[in-house]
């Protein structure tokens, strides 16, 4: 160590060196703002974003893809629940071929890009197969696109869940005579579960952002979800005021599922 | 004891080997119906593994063993159905966590024995008050004293109606003023003529429940008999310097 930091150490007592640190960081956050202030155009921006007559022309169309968008991400993740749960039981099976299944499934879609997945299931599969009908539509398509990468994930948490379960609470079940298939079911899937609902609520706000991917499918005006609504707004009126309102309008879906998750989280740390 | 009735377990060269290493090296054991076996011994001896055999949480490496009728080493064994007559005690209780207390009791009889769910809550109720667990039917585990967990795990196992019950240190894991709530139960359990087989370090309650006490080390049944003469009088030195340290850890 030099001299001369030793002499700035001897100087100073830690309080002073943790307020001198404070004071420039703060300092430097405060050049950065004042900065912005004088470079940036504000009426520019304000005309850009915060055109009050364009966001309440938004209204009331905004809300079908508002509720689409609800719609695609709720039908996504039941997709992904009743493929993601099976896949995890498979993959925490003792049968081989289950088991390479589950792992090759769970690698391949937490590999390809959702986009990817989605293209496939709405233009991939109908060309492969001609006359294929999807149940729902537009439904049926975003459930299985969307949902078969989300499913790769969920199986991922639900097996890191099953393999959290104490092993005592399954040589319990076994012991009253419960068999293999029976402990599952009643014993370590529910507490599985349960570990397993803040990284679920977390897949949940991913679907929720993911489901602006639909656009590509060929959406009409009622099957529309959010983005897609934004950024036509956008076009037709040259203003960037539509993407403001639909970002508003994700916050209020993803940040209350967030704080969801958290105090999830807290609760099953409370436990 | 009855020695002309068919023994309810009766183990025949029993070895169980974890990879390279062999815990059980040939043990030989029969206990007749009502009988009370405790089962000491250094730890690592292999006294849990032998347990966990009798109801094939081990699977052995070798030997056959029969239990409450079951032949659990036959190839085609239901082991499921065995382990009904086979209750179990675990050292950590495992009571299920995401259930009250009045379901760890209910839900084995509802789904193990189908037994409709009024008559299971009947039983269940009946169990927990046998036990000495009372108004704690909608409380989870995690709110009872370890000791109260204990006793809802043995009224638990009794549920599904076993001849056999099986405890591995069923007080190991308890503070020590709550160890004899849980050794009254077994107590009582006892007298009312129930088979079972403890692996236990409270020498007190082998010396005084006990029908026959096994001393277990390296994986073989060193001593048996009485505990009078097992706990009083060792015949081996490896049995007299084992007592020796649980009686008078200080020395």
């Amino acid at each position: 160590m030099g001299a001369a930091t030793e002499a700035t150490e001897r100087r100073m007592t830690p309080t002073q060196r943790r307020r001198l640190s404070r004071g420039i960081q703060y300092a430097v956050v405060a050049a950065v703002v004042i900065a912005l202030a004088v470079v940036a155009d504000w009426g520019r921006i304000a005309d850009s974003f915060f055109q009050v007559d364009i966001a309440a022309a938004m209204f009331p169309e905004v809300w079908t893809p508002f509720w689409n968008t609800i719609v695609y991400t709720l039908l996504a993740f039941v997709f992904g629940m009743v493929v993601g749960v099976p896949i995890a039981l498979m993959r925490v099976s003792d049968f081989g071929p289950y088991r390479w299944f589950a792992t090759a499934y769970v690698e391949v879609f937490r590999g390809l890009p959702a986009l990817l997945v989605l293209f496939l299931v709405g233009f991939g599969v109908p060309a492969a197969f001609p006359g294929i009908q999807y149940p729902g539509g537009v439904y049926g398509q975003v459930a299985i696109g969307l949902g078969l990468t989300s499913s790769a994930y969920i199986a991922e948490s639900v097996r890191a869940g099953i393999q959290a379960v104490p092993k005592g609470q399954v040589e319990a079940a076994r012991s009253l005579g419960m068999s293999h298939t029976r402990t599952m079911i009643t014993v370590v899937l529910p507490q599985a579960l349960r570990i397993v609902i803040p990284p679920l609520t977390n897949e949940l706000v991913m679907l929720t952002k993911d489901s602006s991917l639909v656009f590509v499918l060929g959406v009409t005006t009622a099957t529309m979800e959010l983005s897609k609504f934004a950024r036509n707004e956008l076009t037709s009126e040259a203003n960037a005021t539509p993407l403001l309102v639909g970002g508003l309008l994700y916050l209020l879906l993803t940040i209350p599922l967030g704080l969801l998750a958290r105090r999830l989280e807290k609760r099953g740390e409370a436990r | 004891m009855n020695t002309e009735a068919t023994p309810i377990v009766e183990i025949q060269g029993l070895h169980k080997r974890f990879g390279d290493n062999e815990v059980l090296k040939g043990i030989d054991l029969q206990i007749a119906e009502g009988e009370v076996v405790c089962l000491i011994g250094p730890s690592g001896s292999g006294k849990s593994t032998l347990l966990r055999c009798v109801n094939l949480l081990e699977t052995p490496t070798e030997g056959t063993i029969v239990a409450a009728g079951h032949d659990l080493t036959a190839r085609d064994a239901d082991l499921d159905l065995a382990r009904r007559d086979i209750g179990m005690v675990f050292q950590h209780f495992n009571l299920f966590s995401h259930m009250t207390i009045l379901d760890n009791l209910v839900v084995p009889q509802v789904r193990v024995c189908k037994i409709p769910k009024a008559k299971a809550v009947a039983e269940a109720r009946r169990l927990l008050a046998e036990v000495g667990i009372e108004g704690k039917e909608q409380a989870k585990p995690s709110q009872l004293s370890g000791g109260q967990q204990q006793r809802v795990a043995i009224a638990r196992a009794l549920a599904v109606k076993p001849r056999l019950m099986l405890f591995d240190e069923p007080t190991s894991a308890l503070d020590p003023e709550i160890v004899g709530e849980v050794l009254a139960v077994m107590k009582g359990l006892a007298a009312e003529g129930m088979t079972m087989l403890v692996v236990t370090h409270e020498m007190s309650f082998a010396r005084e429940v006990a029908d026959r006490v096994l001393f277990l080390d390296g994986g073989v049944i060193v001593e048996s008999g009485p505990p009078a003469d097992v706990l009083a009088n060792p015949k081996t030195e490896r049995a007299r310097s084992f007592l020796h340290r649980v009686l008078h850890p200080v020395d």
